[in-house]
């Protein structure tokens, strides 16, 4: 079934009678064709000879076809003609139509589909470079197994071949695919006929064969590309940069060292002690502000400290709350340690001025006593005092910021991410390599 | 380019400008300050 045309002379038209049924029939391909099926009794005639003789006759009425035989369509700027028909099963399951195109200059190319979708196909002069279980490359390319050796069979044909097709005509078919394509390879016992299949866009069909092709089919066509295929890499990339450039940012903008470091000694019995620390000048029009304290001492016992930052020219006031708690002790299992000697907290947008930082701070010590884990009530023991270190800088950006950022743009990301690998399962779960597939194949053994 | 990538470019560019916007101004929707101190706190260690 190699194309015949190729490369070869312009192709002639010849008229002549079906002996059958006496319908008017015209050869496209004259010169090439062999087998012509009555496109009014569905006749199956020898043309190869100047003396037409019916091969097999039928008086049937002729299917009606999406493409009807002598349909002219224009696909990559060559006009196609279409002069054949055939539809194809696998025993009768999974049915799909093969339109046979001809093109007096270029040959034969093959218009392949069922129902979800149309390819263009070009039969192969050349085999594959190389092969392996997994798949196979041709031109370079490398197209992934999908379907295993299948028997195919043609079940319905009309008009004109260039050979002598017949219904219960019998090939093994196997499939290999890579995105946008796939490569058909049908074997018999006198030859092995490799052929490459492009999907074709709906619009490309509709404008050529004015043939209305659903734009998305469920499952997806076994060469049919992600909606995110060669996408996703490139907003990955994107994604990832800009992330990149936002903890730049973060570290370019970070804070421009302590404003003041004060000390306070609290006695650790719960007792609020006031301070104020200042003057404290910031001088961008706005500033995140950070307040650490830390108390190295700290022990089986919490600090609480409530900030105010003053205005000095307004009074307005910037408050925040942060404690710092750490416990330690000793059990069955052996020594334990909770919680955290120091506190961060960190003021928004605060504008330009000349501050005070007012603390109210307390320590309070804490006994593995029940009645003790609710403020207030722990006894108030312990009267060695506790030292805690306030540093306040001032600082462009926050860390939350970023995470938050970067949150956002992964989202987008993650969809796509999902999106495509759900794409994928869906179409790799008709191939007879996928797990899916092949653990059916098991059961049903 | 086409629009997917063109929009996620966007949305890209728009949360890198509210960032430098946020970072100009010493903003977060995280930050502490202004916050109420929430005195009604629970004290101890969460071991046992």
């Amino acid at each position: 079934m190699d194309d015949p045309a190729a490369g070869a002379p312009a192709a002639a038209v010849k008229a002549l009678s079906c002996p059958s049924c006496g319908g008017a029939i015209e050869i496209k391909a004259a010169g090439y064709t062999v087998t012509i099926v009555c496109q009014y009794c569905s006749s199956v005639l020898d043309v190869a000879n100047p003396d037409v003789r019916v091969i097999t006759e039928y008086h049937e009425a002729a299917a009606a076809l999406e493409i009807p035989p002598g349909t002219r369509g224009t696909l990559d700027g060559i006009e196609w003609e279409a002069i054949g028909y055939m539809r194809r099963s696998e025993g009768g399951s999974y049915p799909w139509d093969e339109y046979l195109l001809f093109n007096p200059y270029r040959g034969y190319r093959w218009l392949v589909t069922d129902g979800r979708g149309w390819s263009l196909g070009e039969m192969l002069t050349r085999t594959p470079e190389w092969s392996s279980p997994s798949g196979l490359f041709v031109g370079g390319e490398r197209y992934e197994a999908f379907f295993r050796d299948t028997p195919a069979q043609v079940d319905y044909v009309l008009g004109e071949f260039y050979w002598r097709v017949a219904v219960g005509e019998e090939v093994v078919a196997s499939t290999y695919v890579r995105p946008g394509w796939m490569l058909s390879r049908e074997a018999n016992g006198s030859e092995i006929n490799w052929t490459l299949l492009r999907l074709l866009k709906p619009k490309e069909m509709s404008e050529a064969f004015g043939v209305d092709v659903p734009p998305r089919s469920r499952p997806p066509l076994p060469h049919q590309p992600s909606p995110y295929h060669g996408t996703i890499g490139k907003v990955a990339t994107i994604g990832f940069a800009t992330l990149g450039l936002l903890i730049l940012l973060l570290i370019l903008f970070s804070g421009r060292g302590p404003l003041l470091t004060e000390r306070m000694t609290l006695p650790q019995t719960g007792q609020v002690q006031s301070a104020t620390f200042g003057p404290i000048t910031l001088d961008g029009a706005y500033q995140a502000v950070s307040i650490k304290a830390r108390a190295p001492a700290l022990d089986n016992a919490w600090v609480d400290l409530d900030y105010a930052l003053v205005d000095r020219r307004t009074q307005v006031s910037y408050q925040a709350f942060g404690v710092a708690e750490r416990y330690s002790g000793r059990d069955s299992e052996g020594s334990w340690t909770e919680g955290d000697r120091s506190s961060a907290i960190k003021m928004a947008t605060v504008p330009a001025g000349i501050y005070d930082l007012v603390v109210d701070a307390s320590a309070t010590r804490w006994k593995t006593n029940p009645s003790a884990m609710i403020w207030g009530s722990a006894p108030r023991t312990g009267p060695e005092p506790i030292e805690v270190e306030i540093v306040a800088s001032t600082g462009m950006t926050f860390l939350s910021n970023v995470i938050f950022a970067g949150f956002l743009i992964l989202i987008p990301l993650g969809f796509m991410f999902f999106r495509h690998a759900a794409f994928e399962t869906s179409r790799k779960g008709e191939s007879d390599f996928s797990g899916t597939a092949a653990q059916d194949d098991e059961e049903d053994e | 380019m086409n629009g997917r990538l063109f929009l996620y470019s966007l949305w890209c560019l728009g949360i890198t400008g509210a960032f430098l916007a946020a970072t100009m101004y010493g903003y977060s929707p995280f930050a502490d300050g202004g916050r109420v101190a929430p005195r009604a706190g629970i004290y101890g260690p969460t071991h046992k």
